[in-house]
C-alpha cells in the first residue's frame, strides 16, 4: 500500500534555524555478520527536540543509539553527536543515556548510585534534585536486587539525567513499568525535554511515541522509512474508519457495501457496520446516493498504529 | 562550534575512587566474598592449629617456620587468593546484564571498569590477610612483630595482583551461569595442588611439582620470606609476575573484544 517512496525523508520538520544538530548521521551502516543492521541511514537531530525512534524489534533502534553513543563503531559513514565523534561527546560528560535492560550493581544502595554517577560527570546536578525528579527520594536506602523492574528503571534514568546533560538517549526506557509507572516517568521526562534539552528515545509502544515526541523517526529493517511529526506521520495514511448504525444491516448482504466507492472492507456486528475506505468523502456520498438508512455516522482518521503498520513491514504481512 | 564549546576532557581520579569506593562497600555486603574469603581462612586455621592434631610437635619446622606460623601464612594466602578471585562472578553478572555498558556510556573511561575491579581484587584481600593474622596472635600466641605484619600484609596484598587477573578473565570467559563454578574449581585448584591446604613437601612428587609451577604457592613462599623476616625470594617474584603479565593479557584481550562488540 503506501511505499517507500511515498514518504520521503524531506517529511522531517524543518531544522530550527541557527540551532547546532544534536545527532548528525551521514549515510551510516552497520553489519554485524551477514546482517545488515542499519542501512546507510542519514538524519539530523536538531538541540531541543524530543525525538521517538519507532520500530519493530530488529529494526535497527538500539543499533543506532549504539552508534550515537559509541558503542558501536559504524561499518561505513560518519556519526556526530554535539558535533564531536561519539566517543568524545560521551566523554565529555554533556550526553546521559539509559540502556536496555542494564541492570544495576547487585549490593549497591540506590543513594549510592547516584552519588556514584554524580561523581562521574563534570557538573552533576544536586543530589536531591536527581533523586526527586526521578522519584527516588523513598527508596534512596534500598538496594539495588530489592528494587522492582520499574524501580530499577528509574534509578538507570537517574543515573541517565545525573550529569545534567545536554542530550539524553533513552533506549526503552519503560520495557519493565506498569501503566501508572510510565505516565508518571514520561511526565518527568517532558518537565526534563522542557528545560531546552534533547531527548532521543527508542520505543515500540506507539502511544508513547504519539504523546510525547514532537518527531517521529520511523526505522524497518535498517532504514528510516517515516520522519515526521506524529500528526503529519498520520497523514501519510490516507484510510479511514467509517461507522454507522443501520438497522436494515440483517436484511441486506455485504455485497452491497463493498461494491461502494473506497471501500476497502466491511465489518458487521448485528446492526453496526464499519467500513475501511480509502476514500471517505467519496464512500458517504454514495451512502447517501443509495438510500441507506444509516445513523450516528462516524468517521476517523488513521491513528498511529495504522500509519506505523502502513509504514513498516508490518504493513506488508498485512496487506 | 561545538566542538569548542565541549568540556575539555582532564583525566581525574576522583570518578575512578568514586567508583573503588562503591565496589569496595559493596562486596563487602557480599556473604560469598565474606564466608570464602574470611570465615573458611580463619576456620581452618584454628581447626589445624589448635584443635585437631596434625602431628606437627612445637619443635618441628618446615621452611624454617612453626607450624602455627607456617600455616597462618598458607591461610591468610588462601582467603587473599579468594578474594583477589571475588570479582569474577560481578564481571560476568556485569557483562551480562549490561551495567559495564551504562558505565562506559558515562565519562569514565573504558579502563577504568577493569582497573577498579583489579585495585578493589587487591583491597580486598586486606580484610583476610589481617584476620588469619589476628587468629595466629590470639588462638596460636604468634608473635610477629607489627612491622614484619603490616610489611607481610603488603606484600601478599600486591602478590594477589595474577588471582585478580585470573578472577576478571572467568568472569569475561565465562558466562553467569558458569563463572561461580570456574572460580571455585579454579580456586581450590590451586590450593590444593599450591600446597596451601597440606604443605607441598608433603604431597606426592607428580602433584608438588605441578605445585610448583602455580602462582600459589610462589605466592605463599613469598608470604613465608617476609613473615620469616627475610626478602622475597626473587624467583618466586618473577613467578607472580609472569602470571600477572600472562593472566592480564588474556583478560585484557577479552575485554578488548567485548568492547568491540558494543557488549561491555
Amino acid at each position: 500500500m503506501t511505499s517507500i517512496a511515498a514518504l520521503p525523508t524531506t517529511t522531517a520538520l524543518p531544522a530550527i534555524p541557527g540551532s547546532p544538530s544534536a545527532v548528525t548521521f551521514d549515510a551510516v551502516g552497520r553489519r554485524f555478520g551477514d546482517t545488515v543492521a542499519l542501512d546507510r541511514v542519514s538524519l539530523d537531530i536538531s538541540a531541543g527536540e524530543t525525538v521517538a525512534l519507532l520500530g519493530p524489534n530488529g529494526a535497527g533502534k538500539s543499533t543506532a543509539i549504539g552508534i550515537m553513543l559509541g558503542l558501536l563503531e559504524p561499518s561505513t559513514g560518519t556519526a556526530r553527536t554535539l558535533g564531536l565523534t561519539p566517543h568524545d561527546a560521551v566523554r565529555s560528560g554533556r550526553v546521559g543515556a539509559m540502556l536496555q535492560s542494564s541492570g544495576l550493581p547487585l549490593g549497591a544502595r540506590v543513594g549510592e548510585l547516584v552519588d556514584l554517577a554524580r561523581a562521574l560527570y563534570p557538573h552533576p546536578s544536586p543530589r536531591d534534585a536527581i533523586l526527586e525528579r526521578a522519584g527516588l527520594t523513598a527508596l534512596v536506602g534500598r538496594r539495588a536486587e530489592t528494587l522492582s523492574g520499574g524501580e530499577s528503571q528509574r534509578v538507570r534514568f537517574a543515573i541517565a539525567i545525573a550529569g545534567d546533560p545536554d542530550l539524553v538517549f533513552l533506549d526503552e526506557p519503560t520495557v519493565a513499568m506498569d501503566v501508572e509507572s510510565r505516565r508518571s516517568f514520561w511526565g518527568d521526562m517532558r518537565r526534563f525535554a522542557e528545560e531546552g534539552r534533547t531527548v532521543l528515545f527508542a520505543t515500540h509502544y506507539l502511544d508513547e511515541a504519539d504523546h510525547v515526541a514532537d518527531r517521529i523517526l520511523v526505522l524497518d529493517r535498517g532504514r528510516v522509512v517515516g520522519d515526521g511529526s506524529p500528526a503529519a506521520l498520520k497523514a501519510t495514511v490516507t484510510e479511514r474508519t467509517i461507522r454507522f448504525a443501520w438497522p436494515a444491516a440483517a436484511q441486506s448482504d455485504d455485497a452491497h457495501l463493498t461494491a461502494l466507492p473506497g471501500v476497502l472492507g466491511v465489518d458487521r456486528r448485528g446492526d453496526d457496520v464499519t467500513l475501511r475506505s480509502t476514500d471517505a468523502d467519496e464512500t458517504v456520498r454514495a451512502l447517501v446516493a443509495a438510500g441507506i438508512a444509516f445513523r450516528h455516522l462516524e468517521v476517523a482518521g488513521a491513528d498511529l498504529d495504522t500509519a506505523f503498520l502502513a509504514l513498516t513491514s508490518g504493513g506488508d504481512r498485512a496487506a | 562550534m561545538l566542538a569548542t564549546r565541549s568540556a575539555p576532557i582532564v583525566p581525574s581520579v576522583a570518578p575512578f575512587l568514586a567508583y573503588l569506593r562503591l565496589e569496595i562497600r559493596r562486596s563487602l555486603r557480599n556473604r560469598r566474598y565474606l564466608m570464602f574469603t574470611v570465615i573458611f581462612p580463619v576456620l581452618l586455621y584454628v581447626l589445624y592449629t589448635a584443635v585437631l592434631d596434625v602431628g606437627a610437635g612445637p619443635d618441628a619446622r618446615i621452611d624454617g617456620l612453626t607450624w602455627p606460623v607456617y600455616f597462618l601464612v598458607s591461610m591468610a594466602a588462601y582467603g587473599a587468593i579468594g578474594a583477589a578471585m571475588s570479582q569474577a562472578v560481578p564481571v560476568a553478572t556485569e557483562r551480562r546484564q549490561g551495567w559495564a555498558r551504562q558505565l562506559r556510556v558515562t565519562p569514565l573511561p573504558g579502563l577504568a571498569y577493569v582497573s577498579t575491579k583489579v585495585v578493589s581484587a587487591v583491597l580486598l584481600t586486606v580484610p583476610a590477610l589481617f584476620l588469619v593474622g589476628l587468629a595466629g596472635r590470639f588462638v596460636n600466641h604468634v608473635e610477629i612483630g607489627l612491622p614484619t605484619a603490616l610489611a607481610t600484609i603488603a606484600v601478599l596484598a600486591l602478590g594477589s595482583v595474577p588471582f585478580a587477573a585470573l578472577g576478571l578473565l572467568i568472569g569475561y570467559v565465562l558466562d553467569v551461569e558458569s563463572a561461580q563454578g570456574g572460580m571455585v574449581l579454579s580456586y581450590f585448584t590451586l590450593a590444593i595442588l599450591g600446597g596451601l591446604f597440606t604443605p607441598l613437601p608433603m604431597l606426592p612428587e607428580p602433584v608438588a611439582t605441578i605445585g610448583r609451577v602455580l602462582p600459589s604457592s610462589h605466592f605463599a613462599d613469598l608470604g613465608r620470606a617476609v613473615v620469616g623476616g627475610r626478602l622475597p625470594d626473587a624467583a618466586d617474584v618473577a613467578v607472580l609476575a609472569a602470571w600477572a603479565v600472562g593472566l592480564g593479557t588474556l583478560a585484557a584481550w577479552r575485554y578488548v573484544r567485548d568492547e568491540r562488540s558494543g557488549r561491555a
